[in-house]
């Protein structure tokens, strides 16, 4: 007797509702959907975002929670691997069972094609349960991004803070200045190649 | 002359001999004596230091006791500023301001290690120590400071005070 | 408590234009002058700094002046290991400094896919809610004294007092302790911890009761904050409050209710709300959560399971001490996790947890390597502050005062 069995298809399980409505949504705007750590991310153009923003908005992603920038400007470069490597990442030993080992010399792909990213965090609470969902564009150093203040008023001051940390624009926002630093301040701090400051300490030769 | 006898509890209000009636001083002792133990603080709260420096106010810790009563909130009518918390470079120019508007004899209370030296953070933000803008009277250490570690600040200022220190703008004063 | 509601004083506040935050002064208005509130002034909760144009005693224009505290604790955070990064996330909320470390420390967690044992969520839940009794004490204290009583303020820093001698059992110190580390608490809780913590909230109770009827059947406090500074349910959802500023407005949304996390998922929470939006109502609501915190850390305690506050993975966490004196590998996870520390896969996550001021989130991204590649919090002040100029509109000078007290912003946590 052979040993074929009827197998019976099986249908593919159904998305999670918040698969659907991101699936939906980078549909619309040319995005792409990516899913970690239970969280979902559509990586979508910037000219598109305040469309994004509308649709979700539409589809009852009415909440804006957060909007937060980040440079990626030598992202992953202390590498990877290496259980005695110095923190600078060159080379070592390998320990295969380290927490956060991708593996012998892998270094970490960038998140994404560009320096900077603007994640904006988004909630739908009506839903049960409730649904959150992550819009996330790249831009260039100098590329301005759109402002979603016309949808999300309270993007407001968050934008302002893009802006005076990170050095990232907001076309049409009706009120692009600094937020933290006094007027006059040269540069954007948080971006990675501006210094941490401070000042050295003199440490004495005597004790 | 009336003769009291010994051993009566307020017999010093009756003493008639002068030994016993007058003494001597400075008046610079006197004024010591008097600003040290009436020193108001100035209500200066920016960050996590302000929370114990209000536990400080309260009565468990009570620094009342000693005779900072009463907090104003106008720099012109208190003595010490206690500058609890980071000073960011845009809040120098206030404190700087605030510090002008008082009137002398005033002392400065570093409270805290961001203000005397900025703290953890050594970075673009935080000015490394309020005595980069106003001289300051004495520094407590902590992150922040218990609220006894501040009152033994004001004490030691107390203590400072009455043993005729000038107050430390008198320093960079005969300085420049 | 189903009463009437107040008929408001003002017209209910709306969105402005064309900037949210900046509430427009007439232009050439001769009667008006410009009056600085801050960055020194005691009701300004901080380093705040009000700009408002005054017609009269009436608020025809308002904007806010932000980062008087500005302290780049993210940037920082990024030059440090995860672990030694924990020290700098209380700094910002300095109110509710566990809240921020518990958030920086689920958010690392999260890409680590490290899970915490019971009892270290249990511990964690704990102190989220002594933490939002601590907060909500300061807010009453200070809040009533900007309205003018001063009475309040001695007896909620008496109480806060006790909160914090809790902490000191616990950690040693009594703010900023680091207590929340990833993987757990840092150390279990001392023996004599639960009969101080019983003793508190006995005594709690009987305190809130006595603050419910100071200010809550006070005439003078009745008529200065009802009908003031109405947040209706939309305005709290295009200017994205939460936490108390929104469930006084009727809003149901509560983090430990809605989407738990840790030891709420186990436990059982009645939520609060109330319904009618003005300062009154956000002043009352927080009494409310005060005795609701009371109720959760009985009920904590009640059922506080046994076992692990730190997670077991040795990679991650670090070793007993006991065990450095017999085991080879207990030394070199210790040398290694407190030289370089452990590293995080790459990856972007946000967790957020209900902060006593509303939704407190952290927006973690990792690049592999053992130092946080960027930290950002969600700042529940930051983005109240929006709303103050709307909710300002036309209002008495007093009025404002006690608007933005009922607001409870904490500048450390919006400038981070």
């Amino acid at each position: 007797m052979s040993d074929a069995t009827i197998e019976t298809p099986v249908a593919p399980e159904a998305p999670s509702p918040r698969r659907a409505d991101a699936d939906a949504l980078a549909l619309e705007v040319g995005g792409d959907v990516r899913e970690h750590v239970g969280e979902i991310t559509v990586d979508l153009p910037a000219e598109r975002i305040a469309e994004a923003c509308e649709l979700a908005l539409r589809a009852g992603y009415d909440f804006l929670v957060d909007l937060a920038a980040t440079d990626h400007l030598g992202f992953g470069g202390d590498g990877v691997g290496g259980y005695w490597s110095s923190p600078t990442g060159s080379g070592g030993t390998r320990d295969l069972n380290l927490r956060g080992s991708t593996g012998l010399a892998v270094v970490p792909q960038p998140l994404g094609p560009k320096r900077f990213s603007l994640s904006y965090q988004l909630l739908n609470r009506a839903a049960y349960p409730p649904r959150r969902l992550r819009l996330r564009t790249w831009l260039s150093d100098g590329e301005p991004a759109a402002t979603i203040v016309a949808v999300f008023p309270a993007a407001d001051y968050q934008e302002r803070e893009a802006f005076d940390l990170m050095g990232i624009s907001f076309d049409g926002h009706p009120n692009l200045q600094r937020i933290f630093l006094p007027e006059g301040w040269d540069g954007h701090p948080h971006r990675k190649d501006y210094p941490i400051g401070g000042e050295p300490v003199q440490f004495s030769e005597e004790v | 002359m009336e003769v009291v006898p010994a051993g009566r509890p307020n017999a010093a209000l009756h003493a008639t001999d002068i030994e016993s009636l007058v003494m001597t001083t400075t008046m610079e002792k006197v004024l010591n004596w008097a600003s040290s133990n009436s020193i108001w603080p100035f209500g200066f709260g920016l960050a996590c230091c302000a929370m114990e420096m209000i536990a400080m106010l309260t009565p468990r810790y009570d620094v009342g006791r000693f005779g900072s009563e009463i907090i104003r909130a106008t720099p012109r009518q208190s003595d010490l500023m206690i500058v609890s918390g980071r000073v960011s470079h845009r809040m120098a120019a206030p404190i700087r301001e605030l510090y002008e508007q008082m009137l002398e004899p005033k002392w400065v209370m570093a409270m805290g290690a961001c203000s005397s030296s900025g703290g953890m953070f050594a970075n673009y933000a935080i000015l490394q120590g309020v005595d980069k803008i106003i001289p300051v009277d004495i520094y407590v250490p902590g992150c922040p400071p218990r609220p006894e570690a501040v009152i033994e600040g004001v004490i030691t200022l107390q203590k400072k005070i009455k043993a005729g220190i000038p107050p430390a703008y008198e320093a960079t004063r005969s300085q420049s | 408590m189903a009463t009437a509601a107040p008929r408001p004083r003002y017209p209910v506040a709306g969105l402005l234009s064309p900037i949210p935050s900046v509430l427009q002064p007439p232009a050439d208005d001769p009667d008006t002058m410009v009056l600085n509130l801050g960055p020194n002034h005691p009701s300004t909760h901080g380093v705040l700094r009000l700009v408002a144009t005054l017609n009269g005693e009436t608020v025809v224009g308002l904007h806010n002046e932000l980062g008087y505290v500005h302290t780049g604790i993210e940037k920082n955070m990024e030059q440090k290991s995860y672990w030694k990064a924990i020290t700098y996330a209380p700094r910002a909320d300095y109110n509710a400094f566990f809240c921020n470390e518990l958030v920086y420390v689920m958010s690392v967690e999260k890409l680590l896919g490290l899970e915490v044992p019971r009892r270290g969520e249990w511990i964690r839940a704990l102190f989220t809610e002594l933490q939002r009794l601590h907060n909500h004490l300061i807010f009453l204290g200070t809040g009533s004294i900007d309205l003018g009583g001063i009475a309040l303020l001695f007896y909620c820093f008496r109480e806060r007092d006790h909160v914090l001698d809790l902490f000191e059992l616990a950690t040693g110190v009594r703010m900023h302790s680091r207590y929340a580390q990833v993987g757990g608490v840092a150390e279990d809780l001392p023996a004599a911890f639960e009969r101080e913590c019983r003793q508190f909230c006995r005594m709690m109770r009987g305190r809130l009761d006595e603050y419910q009827d100071l200010i809550g059947a006070q005439p003078i406090f009745r008529d200065r904050t009802k009908g003031i500074g109405v947040i209706t349910p939309e305005f709290a959802r295009q200017y994205g409050l939460t936490g108390p500023n929104a469930r006084a407005s009727g809003i149901e949304w509560d983090l430990r209710v809605h989407e738990p996390y840790g030891a709420y998922r186990e436990l059982k929470i009645n939520p609060v709300y109330r319904q009618n939006g003005d300062v009154y109502d956000r002043y009352l609501i927080r009494i409310d959560e005060m005795r609701q915190s009371v109720d959760i850390i009985e009920q904590i305690l009640d059922g506080l399971p046994a076992g692990a506050w730190q997670a077991d993975d040795r990679k991650v966490v670090l070793p007993p001490r006991h065990e450095l004196h017999t085991s080879m590998e207990s030394l070199i996870h210790h040398f290694k996790l407190v030289t370089e520390g452990f590293r995080v896969p790459a990856g972007e996550a946000y967790v957020c947890v209900e902060g006593p001021r509303g939704e407190l989130g952290c927006n973690l991204v990792a690049d592999g390597s053992a130092r946080p590649w960027r930290v950002h919090f969600r700042s529940a002040s930051l983005i109240m502050l929006q709303s103050v100029a709307a909710l300002c509109k036309d209002v008495l000078i007093a009025d404002l005062i006690a608007i933005l007290a009922s607001l409870d912003p904490n500048m450390g946590d919006c400038d981070r």
